[in-house]
């Protein structure tokens, strides 16, 4: 069970899928599927439609479509700098949590898999001690070792964190996919003049695309939804990511929904197309971390 | 082109010991051949000459350098694996430049060196391919193609047909070998399968348990095996062996084993008698025989004809003998059958040390090298 | 580094080997090292040991020393109380609500969450046309943020605009305010966290359900068993390891539940949806109690290591 993307391609291993149900069973799974697609889209519809209506329309008609498109609702937001800087701060954040949680747990695993050393096998369980606990075990501690390295409201103080939680599941990720690379490849780059460095370079990493993949789109996606961290690290405005940002925007406009849920809208926006567009990529990066860890 | 010189090679991992000091010397441009069951340490003394095993103790020597502490990059070596080993992502002409390029080579040198490997292995259609791409034969050939580019004093091959159809693996066994005609450069070989050595192999180190047990052309291997293992490792199907004593017969000695078989021993055997020996003769110097000239008498138990000659499985007293016979009207499972041993093929054995028992001829050189 | 030195060149190989010693290298895996190590361990190993011990390693070891102060975070911890910050937690009520609070999402996860999530993975995993939008569509909350989830469904919630204050209007019933509702709103809470992950576990499901060999399938049917024979005595104790893994992440997602409660009550109203890391964030971090706030952390910690433990004692034992 390694490649669930796979799954939605390929036939279904699923043994009593092979015959097509007849017509009642047919009725029964299409009739469940509905009811129950209905409930996860509704609330989503509801969301983006509302982002059109008036407030008053909202009151009275909270499902439906708007009798008056407010267009304006959306445009005034996505005109605004404010949503941008808000997702130009996630994405930069994002960004740069992803580049290193790749480049140190690739480094480490990669050393884990091929060297022998003193005390490698404690070092591997170390790492996946990170595995256990959730950040807020050590939240506060955190935040006083942060603004002690003077990182408080800054980028790095929420990267670095970051990085450092993700590094358990990425190293682990890395390393049993490392470990899989054909130990005479290694022979053979040895004999053809290359080192641990150099093979690392250009054999290990061109071959490990796939895994490179997924640990990025944990990284990211973890660093892009993340609310905690940066609550706690940052503090002006302008340095917020947008789970921080919306929370801001939802308290200023608590009681103008019709603002509020096109502000919602726009900024799940990016996530649900990049959902659609890599579902592939995105559903088997994600569940990775539970089926191969 | 370089001699190898192993002297005294051993290897332990961790307190285990893999190979209990072998001493091997490999002439210049001579293609030699590491033979023996699995795990009797062939390998690892092939990885060891690669500088892809540390030396635990002894000295390697290619040409005219000690290398113990050599990187393989250092010796001026190239090895083709098992399992191939070529770089997925790299097309075969980027696995064929792979070492040029980590020594950073100009791109003309890389270009020549690879057109050059290309033409000697009839590569050059496929430089653009992937491995996955091609065939188990082509995988091999950019393999050694990969070895050929380098250019080195030495090639090394560990167990590199092992993959291969039986058919493919005939007919790589005569490129490597005109490769090597062609080349004229040192190799060294490792197989576990003894048709492969005695085919290609200028000479052949039989390797048993970490130990050399004899180092010789193949048909001195195969005509005076110096002991019990080397005898029972060459040939197929491999040499009879009968456990007894020399007896004194009617004016001349005899060979009698427990079950009451009595068997010739070659003419100037000067064993004394009471002696326990191991008796060995291969199945192709067994003969059938008229009742009159027969050394001894059999039943058939299994007849397998292969075409060319028949196998024939028989029971010789309590002992099951094998013989391959030609053109004789061989008789049925059951019937009884005379045969004749061919006198000048006999093999003895000592039965304590398994050492071979013919000061007659000659020992060959190698039978040294199996250390204390 | 077991960098055992073979022979210097031009030594004698005449000497005895037993008097050469050796470092044994023992063979680790079939791993065994060529060439030279310490640039690889020099260069690649530090980041990240330094990364991860100053972010995590040290900050729950700390959580654990600060917890035994009353310490506000500037200066030095000084002013040592013993266990008192943990005393104090025992006695809060909010604590113990959240206590239960994350107890019963853990209930709630497994009872529910798990049951709904595997009928889903073997409905979609039936050769029908649009199965895969429907894994799509079941997965998408699962990649929204938390706090989108949660603000989304506090509009949902809402008694003057949102969904169910319609429906409830429709059918006749008062306007209920379901988050303002200290007896409701944790299962309001519930609904949305079953609604955000029951998606995962689905696809765990999924990936399950095809690990299973096909042919078992066909043995049972020979066997004569009917689709619910086939269900408990195949899939079921063929899909286990699945369920585990299924049931650890609930666990350890219950455990550290906060970015949805807070769009979605903040912990309110008065302290009845607390969970542990909310009530971490509203009394220790918001007030800067960091000795109180650690007391926590270590709680949550010790759960987490009992938990651990109970679940390899419990699930690991045939692995």
């Amino acid at each position: 069970m390694t490649d669930l993307a796979a799954t939605s391609g390929r036939q279904p291993g699923y043994a009593e899928s092979r015959r097509r149900p007849d017509f009642v069973t047919q009725l029964y799974i299409y009739g469940s599927l509905f009811i129950v697609a209905a409930i996860v889209l509704v609330p989503l519809l509801t969301t983006a439609l509302g982002g059109l209506k008036t407030l008053g329309e909202l009151r009275v008609n909270p499902f439906g479509l708007p009798t008056q498109w407010q267009w304006a609702n959306y445009g005034d937001i996505l005109f605004s700098s404010r949503y941008w800087r808000m997702l130009g701060n996630s994405f930069l954040i994002a960004g740069l949590t992803t580049a290193l949680t790749l480049a140190v747990a690739a480094m480490a695993a990669f050393t884990l898999a091929h060297v022998r050393f003193f005390g490698a096998g404690f070092l591997m369980n170390y790492f996946l001690l990170g595995l256990m606990f959730p950040i807020a075990t050590a939240i506060l501690p955190l935040f006083i070792r942060i603004r002690d390295l003077g990182l408080l409201d800054s980028y790095m103080g929420v990267v670095l964190p970051q990085v450092a939680f993700g590094l358990g599941m990425a190293i682990l990720l890395f390393r049993n996919f490392f470990r899989n690379v054909p130990k005479e490849l290694f022979d053979a780059a040895f004999v053809d003049g290359s080192g641990y460095i150099r093979f690392f370079w250009y054999v290990t990493l061109p071959l490990s695309r796939p895994i490179l993949a997924t640990v990025a789109i944990v990284a990211f996606v973890n660093s892009w939804n993340n609310y905690i961290m940066p609550l706690i690290m940052l503090n002006s405005q302008d340095k917020y990511p947008w789970p921080l940002g919306i929370m801001v925007y939802q308290g200023e406009f608590s009681t103008d929904w019709q603002l509020v849920l096109a502000f919602i809208t726009l900024t799940i926006l990016p996530t649900v197309i990049v959902f659609f567009a890599a579902q592939k990529h995105i559903v088997s990066g994600l569940t990775a971390g539970a089926v191969k860890g | 082109m370089a001699r190898i010189a192993l002297q005294s090679v051993r290897k332990s991992f961790g307190y285990h010991p893999v190979l209990h000091g072998v001493s091997i010397d490999i002439e210049d441009g001579e293609f030699v051949i590491l033979v023996g069951p699995s795990g009797c340490g062939k390998s690892t003394l092939l990885r060891m000459i690669a500088g892809l095993e540390e030396v635990t103790a002894g000295d390697i020597r290619i040409g005219d350098r000690v290398v113990n502490d050599l990187a393989p990059k250092e010796r001026d070596i190239a090895m083709v694996f098992q399992n191939y080993a070529l770089y997925p992502h790299m097309t075969v002409a980027e696995n064929m430049a792979f070492s040029l390029k980590l020594a950073g080579a100009p791109k003309a040198e890389k270009d020549a060196a690879v057109g050059r490997a290309a033409e000697i292995l009839g590569l050059a259609p496929l430089l653009g391919r992937y491995p996955k791409e091609l065939s188990g034969g082509q995988r091999q050939r950019v393999a050694m193609g990969r070895a050929i580019v380098r250019d080195p004093s030495v090639f090394l091959f560990d167990e590199p047909l092992s993959n291969l159809d039986a058919k493919l693996r005939v007919q790589m066994r005569g490129e490597i070998k005109s490769l090597h005609q062609r080349l004229k450069t040192t190799m060294v070989y490792v197989t576990h399968d003894q048709i492969e050595a005695m085919t290609m192999a200028d000479r052949i180190v039989v390797m048993n348990g970490g130990r050399v047990e004899q180092i010789g052309r193949p048909l001195d291997l195969y005509e005076t095996p110096a002991n019990l293992f080397v005898a029972s490792f060459i040939g197929s199907p491999s040499m009879n062996l009968i456990e007894g004593e020399v007896a004194r017969g009617d004016g001349r000695p005899l060979f009698r084993t427990t079950d009451g078989l009595a068997l010739p021993l070659p003419d100037g055997t000067n064993a004394a008698p009471g002696r326990r020996l191991v008796y060995g003769v291969r199945p192709e110097h067994v003969a059938p025989a008229a009742e009159a000239d027969a050394d001894a008498t059999a039943t058939i138990e299994l007849v397998e004809p292969t075409g060319a000659e028949t196998q024939v499985q028989m029971r010789l007293g309590e002992h099951l003998a094998t013989g391959t016979f030609r053109d004789w009207p061989i008789g049925r499972p059951g019937e009884r059958i005379g045969l004749r041993l061919q006198r000048d093929k006999i093999h003895l054995f000592d039965q304590e040390t398994g050492e071979r028992l013919d000061a007659a001829r000659p020992r060959t050189a190698g039978a040294a090298g199996r250390a204390a | 580094m077991a960098q055992a030195t073979s022979l210097a060149p031009g030594k004698s190989p005449l000497v005895e080997p037993a008097a050469q010693s050796r470092a044994p290298a023992r063979r680790s895996g079939g791993l065994r090292n060529i060439g030279r190590t310490w640039p690889v361990l020099v260069l690649f190993l530090p980041p990240a040991i330094l990364l991860f011990t100053l972010f995590v390693i040290l900050p729950i070891g700390e959580a654990g020393w600060y917890s035994l102060f009353d310490w506000s975070g500037y200066g030095r911890p000084d002013e040592f109380i013993g266990l008192k910050n943990f005393e104090l937690l025992w006695r809060s009520g909010a604590f113990r609500t959240a206590l239960t609070n994350n107890g019963l999402i853990i209930v709630i996860s497994l009872a529910l969450q798990l049951p709904l999530a595997l009928w889903l993975a073997t409905l979609v995993s039936h050769r029908i046309p649009g199965a895969t939008v429907f894994r799509l569509i079941f997965f998408l909350p699962y990649v929204l943020a938390d706090v989108a989830a949660g603000l989304i469904w506090r509009f949902i919630y809402d008694g003057d605009y949102g969904l169910v204050a319609s429906i409830a209007s429709l059918l006749g019933f008062e306007t209920p305010y379901v988050l303002a509702d200290r007896t409701i709103a944790i299962y309001a809470v519930l609904a949305v966290i079953v609604w955000k992950y029951f998606g995962f576990h689905m696809m765990l499901f999924i990936a399950g359900l095809q690990s299973i060999d096909k042919s078992l399938y066909e043995a049972a049917d020979i066997d004569g068993a009917t689709g619910w024979q086939k269900f408990t005595n195949v899939t079921l104790p063929l899909l286990s390891p699945t369920i585990r893994l299924s049931v650890f992440f609930a666990v350890v997602g219950s455990l550290q539940l906060f970015d949805m409660i807070m769009p979605l009550t903040g912990g309110g109203p008065s302290n009845s949806t607390q969970t542990m890391v909310t009530f971490l964030y509203t009394y220790g971090i918001t007030r800067m109690k960091v000795g109180f706030g650690s007391a926590i952390g270590v709680v949550l910690f010790v759960i987490c290591v009992t938990l651990a433990f109970g679940y390899r004692r419990i699930f690991m034992k045939n692995d």
